[in-house]
């Protein structure tokens, strides 16, 4: 036997990971990808600024901001990683540990926790839910009793009132809530947009409500009831969904009673309050100050574009950053919020044009999948500038509606439940395979959560913006007073939405 | 880690196991492995993540090793065998 010396690795797994970037159809020569979690999205300048160093280095100078509030990095090399785990080690900032990779139902784990961005600034806000987040996030970082589930586990928390984490996409997702005088948290549960069984599926109100001081020890049950009982059949079993969907609801929170040793009090008020996000600049519940959200269509984001925003948060702020759950960064505890915009104009980011800048988002099908190009970032910023060139700004905003592309059937961008979303698909012509995407209208979340309805199918990527353009064209038309755009697509049939989708008003 | 040791299994051979190993592991142990290894020495690589599957033999071929062979085991396994140049 001969001992191998592996000190150096031994201090970082468990913790650190690589994925595998592979997309033989647009081959980027990127071997593996890292994803960064940032807990919450919580990131400070000087943080940021080794991010940067990170992706000037090893990800030719381009990052990505993900629909969970990582920060990720492609083109890196295997054997660079275990340098970069240290730069990160020290950063405080660790990985996911990417065992999807694996054939069986095994090595899941607890995925970035996603926050509400704006949490200790929101006004109206009626939690602040990042006490929680830190307890979990440090509980779970290298936590061998979470490596290995049947397969990934998801939370989110969110305390102003907005459904600002997409709460229902969810495996659990702490949502702070009223009761008479009492603030605390109701439960979501089982949510998850992939196509595993039993398919894609909202989380489900639980109608329980968790006191503060019980909501660690309800996350921690929550999982372990995922890693003890969740299926380790097949790996299409092995999502929490599965779970719940054979035991229901019931037997769910009477074992979920068992493990926590008490009983959970009910609570049948509203889940959300307000719908909307944290789009553009707005006050703070600091008087005098201002949260500034910029927006990163697709959540691409340069080197350069990362230390400029680093060195303003200093500047404008106090040197904190919050990256967003819609691929967008927020510079906190600004006072002189017009100085900012200024700098910001200088290095070429407009805080003006349309809410679609804040609410479109796009997978990085380029990276992985069964895809081809246009991709889905560049498509979802082809479309925005498309409809605010030839639709009126405040039109588009009063119909209240996102836009979410995944580049293939796996819903990695919730395209289901965004008023428009798009998902792609490949079809072989004259042996060359073509990017083709399905469009899906009504869905949303927030108060009244849907799923989108799948309208039309194989559409070239070409012809999306136009036909786009034709639906809203007809919705302004039609629509009633004050209807969205999500209530006007759920009104309408199949026919019509075709028609819509085909024919510009008139 | 578990599966550090390289195992003897007959003259010049050897088996490394790096299952339950996640990216970029059974890759870096692989080539740590090999530097321990004799020239013309041949080390069997036991493995169950299928990323490492493919990216093993790349890394391996780019230091101008011979392109090694890679058998399915089970469902879920295989193994890469690669031996030490001259």
């Amino acid at each position: 036997m001969i001992k191998l010396d592996v000190d150096d690795m031994n201090r970082f797994i468990g913790r650190y990971s690589l994925g595998r970037d592979s997309n033989p159809l647009n081959p980027t020569g990127s071997p593996h990808f890292l994803r960064i979690k940032i807990p919450g999205g919580f990131i400070d300048s000087s943080q940021l600024r080794s991010v940067a160093d990170l992706t000037k280095t090893y990800s030719r100078g381009q990052a990505e901001i993900t629909n969970r509030q990582d920060i990720q990095l492609h083109w890196i090399d295997a054997t660079d990683a275990l340098e970069i785990f240290s730069v990160m080690d020290e950063l405080g900032f660790t990985t996911d540990m990417c065992g999807q990779g694996f054939s069986g139902a095994r090595y899941g784990d607890a995925r970035n926790i996603v926050c509400c961005p704006v949490s200790g600034l929101e006004k109206d806000e009626l939690l602040n839910g990042t006490s929680l987040l830190k307890e979990l996030s440090d509980f779970f970082i290298g936590n061998p009793d979470f490596q290995d589930m049947p397969r990934k586990f998801k939370f989110s928390i969110t305390g102003c009132g907005y459904d600002c984490t997409r709460a229902i996409t969810n495996d659990l997702s702490f949502v702070a809530v009223k009761k008479n005088d009492d603030v605390g948290f109701t439960l979501l549960i089982g949510g998850s947009m992939g196509a595993s069984l039993p398919g894609p599926r909202l989380a489900t109100p639980t109608g329980v409500f968790v006191q503060t001081e019980d909501a660690f020890n309800v996350a921690v049950a929550t999982i372990e009831i995922h890693r003890d009982y969740g299926s380790r059949e097949s790996k299409a079993k092995a999502r929490f969904k599965w779970l719940l969907h054979n035991w229901g609801l019931k037997k769910f929170l009477s074992t979920l009673e068992e493990k926590v040793g008490k009983h959970l009090e009910l609570y049948n008020g509203p889940v959300f309050l307000r719908d909307g996000g944290h789009e553009r600049i707005q006050p703070q519940s600091q008087e005098g100050y201002y949260y500034v959200n910029v927006p990163c269509i697709g959540g691409y984001i340069s080197c350069d574009e990362m230390i400029s925003l680093a060195d303003l948060a200093d500047k404008y702020g106090n040197g904190d950053l919050r990256l967003t759950p819609s691929q967008n960064l927020i510079i906190p505890n600004v006072e002189q919020k017009d100085l900012l915009l200024k700098d910001l104009k200088k290095i070429g980011i407009s805080i003006q044009g349309s809410k679609l800048r804040w609410n479109s988002m796009g997978c990085a099908s380029e990276f992985c999948g069964k895809t081809t190009t246009p991709h889905a970032k560049e498509i979802s910023k082809e479309i925005v500038y498309h409809l605010e060139r030839h639709i009126d700004n405040e039109l588009l905003n009063a119909a209240g509606f996102r836009i979410y592309v995944s580049g293939c059937h796996n819903n990695c961008c919730a395209n289901l439940i965004a008023e428009i979303g798009l998902a792609g698909n490949l079809t072989r012509e004259n042996g060359v395979m073509k990017q083709y995407y399905s469009i899906l209208l009504g869905g949303g979340f927030g108060k009244k959560p849907s799923m989108g309805r799948r309208i039309e199918e194989n559409i070239p990527t070409d012809k999306l913006k136009l036909m786009i353009e034709s639906l809203l064209s007809n919705y302004f038309e039609k629509r009633k007073t004050s209807e969205s755009l999500k209530e006007f697509c759920n009104k309408s049939t199949i026919k019509e939405l075709k028609l819509y989708l085909n024919s510009k008003g008139g | 880690m578990k599966n550090s040791d390289i195992q003897r299994i007959g003259k010049g051979r050897y088996s490394l196991d790096v299952r339950g190993q996640v990216c970029p592991y059974p890759e870096l142990l692989t080539l740590r492995a090999l530097q321990n290894l004799s020239p013309e020495d041949t080390l069997e690589i036991i493995l169950d993540n299928p990323p490492s599957v493919k990216d093993i033999p790349i890394a391996i071929e780019k230091r101008g090793y011979k392109k090694p062979e890679v058998m399915r085991v089970d469902k879920g396994t295989w193994k890469i065998i690669v031996q030490n140049p001259k």
